[in-house]
């Protein structure tokens, strides 16, 4: 069974520390929420474990299945079985959606699969999400809808196959029906033994794709690992009782934080110059 | 200057023709023509006349001195073109579409590479000469080594030329420090009951784009040609199989 191992994991971008012992793990057939106010590291975390280049670990380590990734390149981790469905997927003009399916899962198998069986593979995924196969022949998200945009990223899931799948914020811009939809794809891939780590805002996917653990991180640390309990008591009280029972101070987001819409990625946002 | 009346649809070949070429459509009619080895052609005029839609297509790959495309679009027509310019060594084009009647339509799909030392001057122009026209202009390049590339053109509309719409995009994909890419797509607008856009974008491929495309496994060299025959092939609609083939084998062999 595959597992995902991150060990004190500290990470800067341009000089100021967003991560700063990060220690969590994800096995396959497991679901993970990953909770946290705004600005805390979440979208961060799995940022840095695909690889974005943007970010710099100064410390700690990244295991998957004993094999340390902490220093591969994104591809290498890709091929290796790590998936992040994005939060804001890019739009790439003129590179057809089907194209890039095909590239990636040329990219990801051992050997190449014949147009026939790629067809095959993309009809039987556009159909499970419901989606219209015409955006398979769009370039990639370009004029998509938001629910559009996470569906493809589901799409690309299906596909791919990977061991473990991060999901940021994928039920955003999705309506209570394609929420569904989409839950009931994680809980099948969940079972076909895919670990999932999930961030989310709301209450309602977790309810929908029931997360076997829930992780919390306060200023840029998992400060709590433990039952799916939490996602309720965070839902009804928010995280007050992290200073009264925990102790921690939770630091606030700094001024530029606050102008950040839901939606986007806090730290990523508050950095730009 | 000969005229060559356009009735169906023409695959012509413009070697050791007449530098100066002249077409004209006629009214009621749907046709594609087809301008190949245009290297030697100094201007070309085109006619569209009422109620007719040309698809023009356009296929460079040898240099061009100075081409001069000058399209007049009567009532109620459209002409459709499609330039796939991989042009070596230099192109430099001027063309001018005038939309000279009330619901003429242009559309203009130009993707050009530009590689190794060329130099590349690709000016379009629209000009509304009467309401209810409609322009666009979509301008894709790819700058390489220590090559040039301009993109400008003006998309004019005259005062009186109501509810008419123009658009202009042009996009140019950067790859070295040595090659030098200009976009300026410029609008002049001369009338208020109206719809204009411009944009224009000139960079290296986005990181986030790369990001993207690497964490679904292809390596960096993978990601940046599929974004960089993003801006190219999507010209290829405008050609029929055999030539598009042709362009394909051209832009997997130049990139």
């Amino acid at each position: 069974m595959a597992t995902l191992k991150i060990n004190d994991l500290h990470v800067e971008v341009e000089g100021k520390k967003i991560l700063k012992g990060v220690t969590v793990s994800i096995s396959e057939g497991e679901t993970v929420a990953l909770l946290g106010p705004n600005g805390h590291g979440k979208s961060t975390l799995l940022n840095v474990i695909m690889g974005h280049p943007r970010y710099k670990i100064t410390s700690g380590s990244m295991y998957l299945d004993d094999v340390d990734i902490t220093h591969m390149t994104t591809d290498e981790r890709a091929r290796a079985g790590l998936f992040l469905a994005l939060q804001n997927p890019a739009e790439v003009t003129g590179v057809i959606n089907s194209d890039f399916l095909r590239a990636a899962v040329n990219a990801t198998s051992e050997e190449k699969i014949s147009t026939y069986k790629f067809y095959k593979m993309l009809d039987g995924a556009t159909k499970e999400l419901k989606m219209p196969f015409d955006l398979a022949t769009r370039s990639l998200n370009e004029g998509f809808s938001g629910g559009e945009k996470k569906r493809n990223e589901i799409l690309q899931l299906l596909l791919l196959k990977p061991k473990i799948a991060m999901l940021d914020e994928i039920d955003s811009g999705l309506d209570v029906d394609a929420i569904q939809i989409v839950a009931d794809v994680i809980k099948k891939e969940e079972e076909n033994g895919r670990g999932f780590l999930v961030i989310s805002h709301y209450a309602r996917l977790f309810d929908l794709i029931k997360p076997t653990r829930a992780v919390v991180m306060i200023n840029g640390r998992i400060v709590l690992d433990g039952d799916t309990s939490l996602i309720k008591r965070i839902d009804q009280n928010g995280y007050e009782f992290i200073k009264t029972e925990l102790r921690i101070e939770i630091e606030k987001e700094n001024a530029d934080m606050n102008t950040v819409s839901i939606g986007s990625c806090a730290v990523k946002e508050s950095i730009k110059k | 200057m000969e005229k060559v009346i356009v009735n169906s649809d023409l695959y012509f070949d413009c070697l050791n023709k007449d530098p100066n070429l002249s077409f004209s459509v006629v009214s009621g009619k749907e046709v594609f023509l087809f301008l190949k080895d245009i290297n030697n052609v100094n201007s070309i005029d085109i006619d569209v006349r009422n109620d007719s839609i040309l698809r023009l297509s356009i296929f460079s790959k040898n240099p061009i001195d100075l081409l001069k495309i000058t399209a007049n679009v009567a009532k109620n027509s459209k002409i459709i073109c499609y330039f796939a310019d991989f042009s070596v060594e230099k192109n430099h084009l001027e063309a001018s579409i005038n939309l000279n009647d009330e619901d003429a339509k242009c559309e203009w799909h130009l993707a050009s590479l530009s590689s190794q030392k060329d130099d590349k001057n690709i000016s379009v122009s629209i000009y509304h000469n009467s309401p209810r026209t409609f322009g666009k202009i979509d301008n894709y390049g790819v700058c390489k080594d220590h090559s040039k590339l301009v993109f400008s053109g003006v998309s004019h509309i005259l005062k009186g030329c109501h509810q008419s719409a123009s658009h202009q995009n042009a996009k140019i994909v950067v790859f070295d420090d040595n090659c030098l890419a200009i976009a300026k797509p410029i609008l002049r607008i001369d009338e208020n009951d109206i719809e204009a856009s411009h944009a224009a974008v000139v960079g290296k491929v986005s990181d986030e784009h790369i990001f993207y495309l690497t964490s679904r496994g292809l390596s960096v060299d993978e990601a940046k040609l599929l974004i960089t025959l993003g801006y190219l092939k999507p010209i290829l609609k405008g050609f029929d199989q055999s030539v598009s083939n042709e362009i394909d084998s051209v832009i997997e062999r130049r990139l």
